[in-house]
């Protein structure tokens, strides 16, 4: 029966079921991303249209489309106020191909939403290089490639193409990590699209009394250290925004960059560390107090301790810092600085102003009066609360008269609002405080929930001294984490999995996993290249290096797979009976006429035996003993094949009838 | 070929077709030379086989491309990595596609004679003798629909391709086409075989004229009738071109179904068809007539002879005299 050919079928329900499959699978990626009713629209047009198919449901002609993708378009529009961002591109993208799956009529448009499907795979690769999402992402992959399969060869059963494409995918992984180890990386960008500008959690360069308390309950990472040698004993402050002009209610970075930093001599030995540091979408790298330089060219340390970068932190970025722990000043104090540092607003907190005076006046001393301000705010049945009453205009003498409650923002603010009432130079630090101790990767995980607020005074001979107000309110704060301390602020599941016990651990495990994710995959850059040269001996490597690694694993792969098809293609080997037939026919192809294709052994021993008859008795018996093993009605046993095989291997041919 | 002229309109508006057609004929020609004859069976070996990346292939090459510059721009690493993923994918496509085909055995070629304008077949038998299965394997000619089948392991497949109905003569069949595009359809490998083959296309049956008796002097002269001295045959079905005269009208009153009465002369057991004798300009409808002769001689069981430019066939019947007689005239030519 021969198979008739194909005609241009209309659309098999299978393969569009999976090439929506292609495609939903990439809608569901970007779920939690674009707009509830963009999902919605493009889940409920993929059921729209596999109902068409399976029941020939309406479907929307031309015009009705042009004027869809229109309305959609607007809308994202209206919503994003772009088309350019990921997000809105995103959004844009899943409704336009959403919309396409209305017009597919032939495999080309279930091509094109397979393409789709890759599309915002890429998408999600870009948004989000968390290493919990990497499953999703290979399993989108697979999907694609499968339903790729799928519309290639309707006849796979699913199963088939599912198991076609894994094996296919496991194939290309190893040249797929030899590429990405080699393939020469460009610092910078061709072009940028602007990202999604809605803010990530973390400090900002502004803080007002409940601004940290936000973060307080946010576990996700901030950024990961690791030591140069052993990690230091002392508490480790993170030194984030310093904060200098104050309205009365919020602190507020002063945008004079222009000020000369002033010379300290640092104390002690230099503590050595690497920051990896999460997307923040602004501009400060945190460094351990107090930074000793500047992290690398595109940084800057500013005349406040605080390292800024110039552009803000978008990727995930990774670098290095040398610090002290301890420092004496050697320049006096700057006018201009001492000017900024002890500057309030008008006539705000009148009774916090007169409260440092008088304290002041008690003390005689500036370092006297730190210590009296601290002792005030230790005895004056002050308490550390998460969820303070809320502050009216003059926050700091609410905070120091009435409510008597707050947490680190508000103390570190209320302190220095007197040093400043006293005149004394002082400044609101911003950052973090301590961390958690991953013994598994052997690094520090500093959580947003690690946020703190601390104060900084200028003591004559001594210069900046940091002082945390905090740490006489709440002492425990300094050395436990927010979890035992306000266990209240927590959900139950929040305190099983970041408390003690074995679901924290295997989050320990989870964490150092994702450290290492994030080390070694997610900023492999250029840098990660050349070092990775170095540690497999090659001197002083370069690009040129990482093109021979590109060019050399390419053809590596190439011909591993050209030695392995040659493998599959090779026709299997004969039997021992063929053997044997062949080298007959071999043998009496030199004297004789040779065997033609379509000829048996009984048709071939004529023609040999029409051209040579004094070969008869040689090789008539030969022939019909092949027939009766090959043709006849019983196998042949290993000892008769073994026989015809050493008769044929004895066989001795004249050359030719004359000679 | 004739078959390839039978693509969409918007070739004949491409501008640049008469180039592509140039170029695909030099390939077509360097190709023949490099590969020679091919003498059945073949089997498809690595020389033989080209691939290249169909249009679903190119399109995944962009997007694969535009990840590759959307990873490095933004140094995105899960991106480029993707990117890096999907390229191996098709690296590796392209070693699937091509083993899909490699060592496959085209064991023959057949094209069966056709009457002209009817739909003609090509035959293509192919054999797999590896364990593995080789999905969706296409074969045809050049420019024309193919045709596809899946062939087991260790299984054979008979494919008939499609050929356009054709004019009488002989269709030279340069070469087929066996190719596959599984699996995952990036790629396209085939290869050519060049075997000889022919199409024989007889004329079409067409012609109202009455058959002749006896010999070549007679033909088309004598009308048929149902005269004292013939001899009574029997009852046939009415087919296209009989006379209204040997009609049985009278079983037909009594609602039987269209019958001609047949009779056979007597001392006339064999019919000559003369083409001379045939009037009329048309050469091609002379032919037809002859072919419409043939075919009704062979089916009445009647012996008959073709006399062509004066040379004479045997007298005869049976399938292989008919198809001896209609291939004459198939490859008819007449010589000025």
């Amino acid at each position: 029966m021969a198979a008739a050919p194909e005609q241009d079928a209309p659309l098999a329900l299978r393969s569009l079921a999976w090439a929506c499959a292609a495609f939903g699978g990439g809608v569901l990626l970007h779920v939690d991303r674009v707009p509830p009713w963009a999902s919605l629209t493009c889940l409920a047009l993929i059921a729209w249209r596999l109902a068409a198919a399976r029941r020939g449901l309406w479907l929307p002609g031309p015009i009705a489309r042009s004027l869809l993708a229109l309305c959609m378009a607007a809308v994202v529009l209206a919503r994003f106020h772009t088309l350019n961002g990921l997000t809105a591109g995103t959004t844009l993208l899943l409704l336009m191909a959403a919309l396409k799956l209305l017009e597919t009529r032939r495999t080309r448009d279930e091509l094109v939403l397979i393409g789709a499907g890759l599309f915002l795979l890429l998408a999600g690769c870009l948004d989000r290089e968390d290493l919990a999402r990497v499953p999703l992402y290979a399993l989108q992959a697979w999907l694609c490639c499968a339903a790729l399969a799928v519309l290639a060869t309707p006849s796979l059963t699913s199963r088939a193409a599912l198991t076609l494409a894994a094996r296919t995918l496991l194939i290309a992984l190893p040249l797929a990590l030899a590429l990405f180890v080699f393939f020469p990386r460009l610092p910078g960008s061709f072009w940028a699209i602007p990202r999604g500008s809605a803010a990530l959690t973390g400090l900002s360069d502004s803080m007002t009394p409940g601004g940290i308390a936000q973060l307080v309950a946010d576990y996700s990472t901030a950024f990961r250290v690791r030591f140069e040698g052993a990690r230091p004993a002392a508490l480790l402050y993170w030194r984030g925004p310093v904060l200098h002009e104050f309205d009365g209610r919020t602190w507020r970075r002063a945008d004079t960059a222009l000020r000369a930093r002033p010379r300290v001599e640092f104390l002690g030995e230099p503590v050595r560390y690497h920051v990896a540091l999460e997307p923040t979408r602004r501009r400060f790298w945190f460094v351990l107090d107090l930074p000793a330089q500047s992290a690398g060219a595109r940084t800057s340390l500013s005349y406040d301790y605080t390292l800024v970068a110039a552009d803000p932190v978008n990727e995930p970025t990774a670098y290095e810092g040398v610090s002290y722990l301890a420092s004496r000043a050697v320049d006096p104090l700057g006018a201009g600085s001492r000017r900024e540092d002890t500057a309030l607003p008008g006539n705000a907190n009148p009774r916090t102003r007169e409260l440092a005076q008088r304290l002041y006046t008690q003390a005689g001393s500036d370092s006297a009066y730190v210590t009296a301000v601290l002792d005030y705010l230790r005895r004056g049945g002050f308490v550390y609360s998460l969820e303070p009453q809320p502050l009216g205009a003059d926050a700091v003498d609410e905070l120091l008269f009435r409510t008597r409650e707050g947490f680190c923002g508000h103390y570190a603010s209320a302190f220095v609002t007197l040093m400043r009432g006293a005149g004394v130079p002082a400044r609101v630090v911003t950052g973090y405080l301590g961390g958690e101790w991953n013994p598994i990767g052997d690094f520090l995980e500093v959580r947003q929930a690690d946020a703190h607020a601390w104060a900084e005074v200028w003591l004559q001979g001594r210069g900046w001294t940091r002082v945390d107000p905090t740490a006489v309110v709440a002492p425990e704060r300094l050395t436990r984490g927010m979890l035992q301390l306000m266990p209240g602020a927590f959900s139950a599941s929040e305190r099983l999995l970041y408390g003690p016990g074995w679901l924290g651990g295997l989050l320990q495990r989870w964490e150092a996993a994702n450290a290492w994710w994030a080390d070694h995959v997610v900023r492999f850059d250029f840098a990660s290249q050349l070092d990775l040269l170095t540690r497999l001996g090659f001197r002083a490597p370069d690009a040129r290096y990482l093109g021979w690694g590109f060019t050399a694993a390419l053809c590596a792969w190439l011909l591993f797979m050209a030695w392995s098809s040659a493998r599959l293609g090779r026709r299997p080997r004969p039997d021992g009976l063929a053997r044997a037939y062949q080298r007959l026919c071999a043998k009496l192809a030199r004297v004789a006429p040779p065997r033609a294709p379509h000829q048996g052994p009984l048709a071939y021993a004529g023609t040999v035996l029409a051209a040579r008859p004094d070969l008869r008795a040689a090789v008539q018996g030969l022939f019909e003993r092949y027939a009766q093993l090959r043709f006849g009605a019983a196998t042949p046993g290993a000892a008769e094949v073994a026989d015809f095989a050493r008769a044929v291997r004895r066989l001795t041919l004249p050359g030719s009838a004359g000679s | 070929m004739a078959a390839a002229a039978a693509k969409g309109s918007w070739r004949r508006l491409n501008p640049l077709q008469p180039l592509g057609d140039a170029l695909r004929a030099r390939t077509a020609a360097w190709v023949r030379r490099r590969q020679g004859e091919d003498l059945l069976p073949v089997e498809l070996q690595r020389r033989r086989l080209y691939i290249l990346p169909t249009r679903g292939g190119v399109a995944f090459g962009a997007l694969v491309f535009v990840m590759l510059l959307a990873g490095l721009n933004y140094t995105n690493s899960l991106a480029l990595f993707l990117t890096f993923l999907l390229a191996a994918f098709a690296l590796v496509v392209m070693q699937l596609c091509h083993g899909n085909l490699l060592g496959v055995r085209v064991t023959a070629l057949q094209a069966p004679a056709v009457f002209a304008q009817r739909p003609a077949t090509l035959l293509v038998s192919l054999a797999n003798d590896a364990a593995t299965p080789r999905l969706r394997l296409e074969a045809g000619l050049e420019g024309a629909p193919r045709s596809r089948a899946d062939l087991a392991g260790n299984g054979q497949v008979l494919l008939a391709v499609p050929i356009e109905p054709q004019p009488r003569g002989v269709l030279h069949i340069a070469r087929v086409r066996i190719s596959t595009a599984h699996p995952f359809g990036l790629f396209r490998a085939w290869t050519w075989v060049h075997a000889p083959l022919e199409l024989l296309v007889y004329p079409a049956a067409v012609g109202t004229r009455p058959m002749p008796y006896g010999g070549s002097e007679h033909a088309g002269t004598r009308a048929r009738g149902g005269t004292a001295l013939d001899e009574w045959q029997g009852l046939r079905p009415f087919r296209d071109g009989d006379s209204p005269r040997q009609v049985d009208w009278k079983a037909y009153a009594r609602e039987a179904p269209l019958l001609v009465k047949e009779y056979q002369p007597l001392g006339s057991e064999l019919r000559w068809f003369d083409l001379a004798q045939l009037p009329g300009p048309d050469i091609e409808a002379r032919l037809q007539q002859l072919a419409r002769w043939v075919v009704d001689a062979e089916a009445g069981g009647e012996a008959y002879g073709l006399v062509l430019s004066g040379v004479r066939t045997a007298s005869e019947r049976g399938p292989e005299h008919r198809h001896r007689c209609l291939a004459l005239l198939a490859r008819f030519a007449e010589t000025p």
